[in-house]
């Protein structure tokens, strides 16, 4: 069972790389990098869930009728943010596989700590304003 | 005379990503129940979409026989991901403040 079972290689200048010589990668790597794309899309549904229940579940701040919309919208936006990058990283990583080349840095987790610190900043925020401007 | 798993599945990375196949379905139809107690027909499409996620599963070429990369299946469940943020963004948006 040899690691990198090179079935049916083909030569494949796809985007320019003319040296690129395109093979099939082990089953393993493709079936991982799989298993990649479908979490980061549990995660871009995560944030979706979270965004709806933001604005629908949570009772309005006190003082800030927008303050549920400031939270909710960009928590969906950025579910479908991470969803099409996830698809377009798999896409990436899947023709550094098969070229036998090194993986592409992803993207993913940078978009992911901004936006969970973006999103941190904008409750405390929200929350902050809410307490300053609660009717007494 | 017990076949050895790692022959036929070395690994386990078919099984695993059958499973992985599987939270991402649970996840979709949770999205749908979700919506689904104040929005009863989005909410029955996203449910509906969980199943079509876990049935799509069962059907990937490479389930049962060779492997190879999916590319459709993979574009189609980022598509209903999309659509689905979609629906939720015209939720919210119309969600009264």
């Amino acid at each position: 069972m040899g690691l990198i079972a090179a079935s049916h290689a083909t030569p494949g200048p796809a985007d320019g790389d003319a040296d690129a010589v395109e093979s099939e990668p082990d089953a393993r790597f493709t079936f991982a990098n799989e298993r990649t794309f479908l979490a980061w899309t549990r995660t871009a549904l995560a944030f979706v869930v979270a965004g709806l229940g933001v604005v629908q579940l949570l009772p309005p701040f006190p003082g800030v009728p927008w303050g549920r919309h400031v939270l909710g919208v960009p928590l969906i936006v950025i579910g479908a943010v991470i969803a099409v990058t996830s698809y377009s990283q798999w896409v990436r990583s899947q023709q550094a596989l098969r070229r036998g080349q090194p993986l592409p840095r992803s993207v993913l987790p940078r978009i992911l700590a901004i936006a969970i610190t973006a999103m941190a900043i904008v409750s405390a925020v929200v929350l902050l304003v809410s307490a300053v401007l609660k009717p007494r | 005379m017990n076949p050895d798993p790692e022959e036929s599945d070395p690994g386990l990375a078919r099984e695993r990503t059958n499973m992985a196949w599987t939270r991402t379905a649970i996840s979709f139809a949770a999205l749908g129940a979700a919506i689904l107690k104040d929005h009863l027909v989005p909410g029955l499409i996203v449910l509906a979409l969980g199943l079509a996620t876990w049935i799509l599963s069962r059907l990937l070429p490479g389930t049962f026989g060779a492997t190879g990369a999916r590319p459709r299946q993979l574009l189609l469940v980022t598509v209903a991901v999309t659509a689905v943020a979609a629906v939720a963004l015209g939720v919210a948006l119309t969600a009264r403040t």
